[in-house]
């Protein structure tokens, strides 16, 4: 494949060309509760082209390799229809050229271990979920993994072949009494091998359990309150309610909020940082060499409280005078690269959670993520359980925790940062303009927030 | 000799999935085109039963043996079946789900309708970003079993969604309408439009939200808030799992009398008709909620045999909120989701609940326990009502309650006209209590 797509790229006559071709294989194994949902292999393979004419794209996807050719003249095609159009057009910051290969390291290769031990595993805590307790109803865990084989050329020179490992485990249990339907999860992914989800029982037994008690918890009264953020769910609020908007892609035909999103605009407290790193041994989020093909680095989004860089591809880059980051991610052959986060996370502080519960009279302290999603300044995001803090202690469990508010009154909100830290690659992924679930990272240590709107009954 | 022959002797049982995705699509950022793409997709799927166990592998691009070996590892350490795959009795009336002239429409086409809808809303809003995002193609799906079942049909798509955003510091928001049709004639850009811009009229003046639990308004692209826990409890598969709350309910009234929602494989060029499903089993009209009694659930294959019911024709690889493609194994899914309507417009609903909110979109759309009915959101798009008018929209507002509950007790009204949402719901709006509001 080296040779065709170095040739391909090389003869197009398009202003900028590249290409991408994949080779994925995976496998999948779900049980819920006594039913095996899924157990499966799959290899697949495609590609995708692109072309810049005149500031416009031109994009093929394809999955035959004999059609890279004409899909190359099909995507300058596109691009030349489209640049008709085009008052603003798409230039490209300058990138090194790059000759690399790049394979992620596995302690224990996903690919080398049976089907049936794929299986075996994953009955395991299946069984051990099933086994926890009369009012478990029902459970699911899934395990998967991927090995990601890219090949990469533009007509620039550069080439690049990597392979990413990607694994991950979700154990689920429901637990029901009368009507009520409970559920709690714990979720873990890596860009690393077999090994890393092996040896997880207590990770199903902690959400056996949290399902059962969260039968007995109350629903959260809605209101506004402190909360403290325990390192999960700081984490899914880094990203979701701070990092989404650094994504500069959302800035480039956005003039009123480039303004706002002004590097050297203080965001935040003085000690509050916040980090997106393209590599950490092992972390889901890596991303050694992108999809255009720019090396990773390690950039600080928040410096000291004030706005220091954004993530960036070679276009955004171009139109903000900034220097690509390595962000531009695609989840797979079918799509084109748009800017991503990769491992995000707030770096620790000094504070202990002792220290953060003082002087919170009627609070609330708001663990694990089940999700989020923002509407640009606008977050909300769901906690999969929480605890009252009364008088400055940790309280009863309640349930149907929801938190919501903007982002920036809430970054200047944050009162004290911990000194633990935990970083998280769950199960599932990132989604945007179409494109899920890409794997990512997140982290933070706990955070105590001031004035937060909490859903509820 | 075809991967189906291959097979036989190696396998008792084989079944083949196979697509081909053909189309184009342009997109729009910040009012101008910014790239035009095409994809050609060729996908496909095995599922064999050997020795008695299923195994499912996929691909694109592998080879026949490649992928009969991989399913067949698979079976090798998978479970007992409780299902056959189908056979040669599953001829159906075909549904019509191709309109030839879909594929006709082209690049230049698709640019000139982003323009135009750019322009439109440009014109009385100068200050907004918009964006847009059409498409076209044509899915070639084929399902064949070595029982002899073979199906094959091409289905069209068409879409438009197009997204006005107003950025101001401190107020920032946005506001969202989209279309996806099989038939060209369907798509009505104008309608499109005429919601997208009623919002922005609306929404103007920011107003604080009514708290407590005031009457709220659900338009059709609110109302998945109440009708995705309906979408995962009326699968036939949580129902035998035991992780729906309608299980054993069959025939009771649990909902409200007024309410009736129908899951639709068939009606003529919905959006996710199709004369059969990725089983091969055809498609019909099934009543899942007939005047608040729960009628049915839907099930695939497998959940129909496990749950000693016939398939409904819902064994689909995806659910309708995404995801899917030839790479996973059919699941229990809904097809088009139908709603009755009842009486009224929009305007009477809202001049009839006289002081509460309106709720036409929010965030975090399916997180949390779903499964329980408990919903909690940020109301992104969300107007207020005073004395019967609208006023403005609200900012830093959370709807939350239970599913089950405000539909069982808390319909005041059902509105007398439907609109296809979020794909392949046809919903009209409803106006409920026993929401509670709660706001900064």
């Amino acid at each position: 494949m080296e040779d065709r797509l170095r040739e391909a790229v090389a003869r197009s006559h398009a202003d900028y060309t590249e290409a991408r071709w994949e080779q994925i294989t995976r496998s999948r194994v779900a049980f819920q509760r006594d039913q095996l949902m899924a157990l499966e292999s799959g290899e697949e393979a495609g590609g995708i082209v692109r072309c810049l004419v005149n500031g416009a794209w031109g994009i093929a996807v394809f999955t035959n390799p004999a059609d890279l050719p004409r899909k190359i003249e099909e995507a300058a095609h596109l691009a030349r229809t489209a640049s008709g159009h085009v008052a603003d057009p798409v230039g490209l910051a300058p990138a090194q050229v790059v000759e690399a290969r790049h394979e992620g390291q596995m302690k224990r290769d996903f690919r080398g271990v049976p089907l049936d031990e794929k299986r075996r595993l994953a009955e395991a805590y299946n069984k051990l979920i099933l086994g926890h307790s009369p009012q478990i109803a029902s459970s699911s865990v899934r395990y998967t993994d991927a090995w990601r084989r890219t090949v990469y050329a533009n007509s620039e020179g550069t080439y690049i072949e990597q392979g990413i490992p990607d694994v991950t485990l979700m154990v689920a249990a429901v637990a029901r009494k009368n009507g009520d339907i409970q559920q709690a999860f714990e979720s873990l992914g890596y860009a690393a091998g077999f090994d890393t989800v092996q040896g997880k029982e207590e990770e199903a037994r902690k959400a056996a359990q949290r399902a059962v008690d969260l039968l007995g918890a109350k629903p959260v009264q809605g209101g506004t309150y402190t909360v403290i953020l325990d390192p999960d769910l700081a984490g899914v609020f880094i990203h979701e309610a701070f990092g989404h908007i650094c994504e500069a892609d959302f800035l480039l035909k956005n003039e009123p909020m480039r303004k706002v999103m002004h590097v050297g605009t203080r965001f935040g407290v003085e000690y509050l940082n916040v980090v997106d790193d393209g590599y950490r041994a092992g972390e889901r989020g890596n991303t050694p060499y992108d999809d255009e093909g720019v090396p990773w680095q390690k950039a600080y989004l928040i410096k000291n409280g004030v706005l220091t860089g954004l993530m960036h591809s070679r276009a955004t880059a171009h139109k903000m005078n900034a220097v690509p980051t390595g962000n531009a991610r695609a989840v797979s052959w079918e799509h084109d690269p748009i800017v991503r986060m990769r491992n995000t996370f707030i770096e620790p502080g000094t504070a202990t959670l002792d220290e953060m519960l003082q002087g919170i009279e009627r609070g609330l302290y708001a663990c694990a993520a089940f999700g989020g999603q923002t509407m640009f300044e606008q977050f909300t995001f769901s906690a999969a359980y929480g605890h009252e803090i009364v008088d400055g202690k940790i309280g009863p469990m309640v349930r149907d925790v929801v938190l919501t508010g903007n982002v920036f009154h809430t970054l200047q909100n944050i009162e004290m940062i911990g000194k633990d830290f935990k970083l998280e690659g769950s199960a599932g992924g990132c989604g945007k303009g179409g494109q899920w679930p890409l794997p990512t990272t997140t982290g933070a240590p706990h955070v105590r927030v001031r004035n937060v709107t909490v859903g509820g009954r | 000799m075809d991967i189906l022959s291959r097979a036989t002797g190696k396998a008792e049982s084989a079944e083949l999935y196979e697509e081909l995705r053909e189309g184009i699509t342009v997109s729009f950022n910040g009012g101008e085109i910014e790239a035009a793409s095409s994809e050609t997709v060729r996908g496909r799927a095995l599922r064999v039963i050997a020795g008695g166990k299923l195994g499912f592998a996929s691909t694109a691009g592998g080879s026949d043996e490649a992928l009969l070996k991989s399913a067949l590892v698979a079976a090798s350490h998978g479970d007992p079946v409780p299902f056959q795959f189908t056979g040669r009795n599953g001829a159906a009336q075909p549904v019509p789900v191709l309109d030839p002239t879909v594929a006709q429409i082209g690049v230049d086409t698709l640019i000139r309708w982003g323009e135009e809808a750019i322009r439109r809303i440009r014109d009385e809003f100068p200050e907004l970003i918009v964006n847009a995002l059409l498409g076209r193609g044509t899915a070639a799906v084929l399902v064949r079993t070595s029982a002899g079942g073979a199906h094959e049909e091409n289905r069209s798509y068409l879409s438009m969604s197009v997204s006005a955003e107003q950025i101001r510091k401190g107020d920032i928001w946005s506001v969202y309408a989209s279309s996806s049709v099989r038939q060209a004639t369907d798509l009505d850009r104008n309608a499109l439009l005429d919601d997208l811009l009623r919002q922005l009229r609306w929404g103007r003046e920011i107003v604080s939200a009514p708290t407590g639990t005031p009457p709220v308004l659900f338009l059709p692209t609110g109302l998945p808030v109440l009708l995705l826990p309906l979408m995962v409890g009326f699968s036939g598969m949580s129902v035998f799992l035991g992780t729906s709350p309608l299980k054993g309910r069959l025939g009771e009234t649990a909902f409200d009398p007024r309410l009736s929602i129908t899951d639709d494989g068939a009606i003529p060029y919905g959006p996710r008709s199709r004369t059969f499903d990725d089983e091969g089993v055809p498609t019909s009209s099934l009543p899942l909620v007939a005047a608040g009694v729960i009628g049915n659930f839907y099930y695939d294959l497998r959940a129909a045999a496990l749950a000693k019911a016939d398939s409904t024709g819902n064994g689909i690889k995806g659910s309708p909120m995404g995801g899917g493609g030839f790479r996973v194994p059919p699941g229990p899914a809904s097809r088009n989701i139908l709603v009755a309507p009842e009486a009224g417009s929009v305007d009477e609903l809202i001049r009839d609940m006289k002081d509460g909110l309106v709720v036409a979109g929010v965030l975090g759309l399916g997180q949390g326990n779903i499964q329980s009915g408990a919903f909690s959101n940020n109301v992104g798009v969300g107007f207020v009502v005073k004395a019967g008018k609208v006023v403005g929209r609200v900012k830093n507002t959370m709807i939350a309650g239970n599913a089950y509950e405000v539909l069982k007790d808390g319909i005041r009204a059902i509105g007398g006209q439907t609109e296809w949402v979020f794909g392949s719901l046809s919903v009209p709006p409803i106006l409920t209590g026993k929401v509670s509001v709660v706001t900064q």
